[in-house]
């Protein structure tokens, strides 16, 4: 069970936000793919997500949420080469892929297999203890865990 | 599925070969005795039998063999770089006690890779050895056991020689993103080996070991065994246990394997390959004994590959490939045309939307992997007055610049609200990807393709431009999201460095197809005329 402070830690995610949508402009989505005919693509119907653009990435709430501390100089480093690559995501946005269903995985192994749900002990226990940075016997040693506002 | 090769009855290879007939294949005179430059010309032979047979004549011992390596290993790292660490003690020790215990007569003394020095890449967990999946975040890392596929190379007699360089947790295309070293390509040290698996790639290439493992989510072993001219293999997804592979994108990621020559590398997957019960996404498909189905050259009909259909995907040879890997390629099509198969071109829709899809992904399975790295159970920490920014701090001073790129990425992909837009399409392409390699392989047995669309490019080239580099991954990505297995084999040179640069043909075939693919690679390989793999710094020793 989660503390409460560890709780209130955890970014609340916000379902019910939905992304900005600005009318579909001219773009081109860099690089150029490489087959010759793109006939494949069709694009989607004006009207509708998915075919607007999209709120640009909040580096600073990205970066809270996957806990990694960015300096000023790092966020600004990434900002431009996030937003080249999340601009290049976009391509997928005119394609129509109505009544496609989304593929999980690859598919190969229909035969996923389940083993028996029967504890076992793992023979190298030291080994894990050894790797931890800060351990105190039997405890994994953490700093507190303090309430984020 | 389709059935298993049509000209399977044309080949004499459904015979099986008897275990005597083994000494059809000429033996490799040491590299040491003959320098590259007075190898006779013509195909690789298998130095994993060769090994084999010194070691059963008693003509050889482990411990020379592996001394042997370690020496080329020592000369060639300074300008190589391709390990991470070296196993040297390790090693020797194991290598004597295999010459123990064949000196004491001990009946299962020589398995199928006694001897046999290899590579594994550094995302593969090895419990006596640091694991730093390229990382600063796991730089001294021991892990607690073996991955699988390290177990078995290691019940099957095989000595690893050390762990090689890859770009941090396998992202990205030339290993100049491991936290460590550079990995040089052993054609032309200005140049990247390819990657991820560039350290296993060039050690294999540079005869430091006979055979590596590497991992392909993206292309990463089939990118760099055509930047290095070597046999590179990515088996179907679920073929072989992911288990100790420090994962990236789990429904992607697949554990490969490179050799000098397709016998090699078919060796080496019957040896990792098959169910394990620690990786409940491994297939129980039966696994074959890839070698025995490899036909030795003098007993090959003229026209081997008759009845073979195989398709070019159109759109792998256009707009952005080098006109030098297209003649390759064209070239290795019509040798298959002259072995009897029917080559055409084919069309896969929905090709070109594999990448971004790819990188969506990639970027966010990765975010959610990549959460274990905290610094709390393993790995560096930075302290820090609370939990949070422990977390934070231990993950921005260990983690690499592509690597945090690409977790925030995937956490923006992930992000509420965005799923539809990003990752459920993304998933969509890969329905669309699939049912199109699907169509093709109902039509033909195997598809070909570049690996790449150019030859090695130079160290520094694309490291500013993270879409110049995800752009070249184009040749491979769609394989990963299908699943299906793809066999890379040396096929031609393209001009540069000082003694040309390989190119490599891209095999894909049907999932757990892996037989037909080495089956016919080996026969392509076996007839490639005038064409010597071994690259030109070897020839200094």
């Amino acid at each position: 069970m989660l503390s409460a402070a560890a709780a209130s830690a955890i970014p609340r995610l916000r379902c019910a936000t939905r992304p900005r949508l600005r009318r579909p402009s001219a773009r081109t989505y860099w690089p150029r793919p490489f087959s010759s005919s793109s006939s494949h693509v069709t694009p989607a119907p004006a009207a509708g997500a998915g075919a607007g653009e999209l709120e640009p990435p909040d580096l600073t709430r990205l970066a809270n949420a996957a806990r990694i501390s960015l300096s000023p100089q790092e966020a600004e480093e990434f900002e431009p080469k996030i937003r080249q690559l999340t601009d290049w995501f976009g391509q997928l946005q005119v394609v129509d892929l109505e009544s496609i269903e989304p593929s999980l995985r690859a598919g190969t192994t229909a035969d996923s297999s389940l083993r028996e749900d029967k504890p076992e002990t793992f023979d190298n226990r030291d080994a894990i203890v050894e790797a931890i940075p800060s351990y105190d016997d039997p405890y994994i040693k953490v700093p507190r865990v303090l309430n984020k506002e | 599925m389709p059935p298993p090769l049509q000209a399977h009855r044309l080949l004499i290879s459904h015979r099986r070969l008897p275990t005597p007939a083994r000494r059809r294949f000429t033996a490799v005179p040491s590299l040491q005795s003959a320098p590259a430059t007075t190898l006779a010309p013509g195909p690789a032979t298998s130095s994993i039998l060769s090994i084999r047979e010194s070691l059963l004549s008693g003509e050889r011992t482990a411990a020379d063999i592996t001394s042997e390596y370690l020496s080329r290993l020592r000369r060639t790292e300074p300008s190589l770089r391709s390990f991470i660490h070296v196993a040297d003690a390790a090693a020797e020790r194991e290598a004597e006690e295999l010459d123990r215990r064949i000196a004491s007569g001990e009946k299962d003394a020589v398995g199928p890779l006694a001897g046999v020095p290899v590579g594994v890449k550094d995302n593969l967990c090895t419990a006596n050895m640091p694991s730093t999946g390229g990382s600063r975040i796991l730089d001294g890392y021991r892990p607690a056991y073996d991955a699988t596929v390290v177990r078995r190379l290691r019940e099957a007699g095989a000595i690893v020689v050390g762990k090689t360089n890859l770009d941090e947790f396998g992202m990205g295309s030339t290993t100049e993103g491991s936290a460590f070293q550079v990995t040089t390509n052993p054609w032309d040290n200005s140049r990247v080996p390819g990657g991820s698996s560039g350290g296993s790639a060039s050690a294999v290439s540079a005869r430091q070991c006979i055979v590596s493992l590497g991992s392909d989510t993206g292309g990463s072993v089939r990118q760099p065994a055509s930047f290095c001219g070597v046999v590179g293999l990515k088996p179907t997804y679920g073929r072989v246990s992911r288990f100790g592979l420090m994962a990236y994108a789990s429904s992607l990621d697949v554990v490969g394997c490179f050799g000098s020559s397709v016998f090699d590398t078919a060796t080496i997957l019957s040896v990792v390959a098959g169910h394990d019960k620690m990786d409940s996404t491994s297939s129980s498909q039966v696994v074959p004994d890839y070698a025995s189905e490899l036909v030795s050259l003098d007993l090959l009909e003229s026209k081997p590959l008759a009845g073979v259909r195989i398709g070019i995907i159109q759109e792998t040879l256009g707009e952005g490939v080098a006109n030098g890997v297209i003649s390759s390629i064209k070239g290795a099509a019509s040798h298959l045309e002259q072995l009897g198969s029917l080559v055409e071109e084919v069309s896969l829709p929905s090709f070109s939307l594999g990448l971004p899809a790819y990188y969506i992904l990639a970027s966010s399975e990765a975010s959610s992997n990549l959460s274990r790295y905290d610094g709390i159970r393993y790995g560096r920490q930075v302290s820090a007055d609370d939990l949070n920014e422990l977390y934070g701090e231990s993950r921005a001073n260990g983690l690499g610049h592509e690597v945090k790129m690409r977790i925030l990425m995937g956490t923006y992909a992930l992000s509420a609200g965005y799923y539809d837009a990003y990752y459920k399409r993304a998933q969509q392409v890969r329905t669309l990807v699939k049912e199109s390699f699907k169509d093709a392989l109902e039509r033909y047995d195997i598809l070909i393709s570049p690996a790449a669309p150019s030859a090695a490019y130079k160290i520094g080239e694309k490291t500013n431009d993270p879409l110049a580099m995800y752009a070249g991954d184009i040749m491979t990505v769609n394989v990963n999201l299908a699943g299906l297995p793809a066999l890379v084999v040396p096929c031609g040179f393209v001009e540069g460095g000082p003694a040309g640069l390989p190119v490599g043909l891209q095999m894909i075939g049907s999932p757990f197809c892996e037989g037909n693919l080495l089956r016919v690679g080996h026969i392509f390989e076996q007839t490639l005329q005038n064409l010597s793999f071994v690259p030109p710094l070897l020839a200094e020793s």
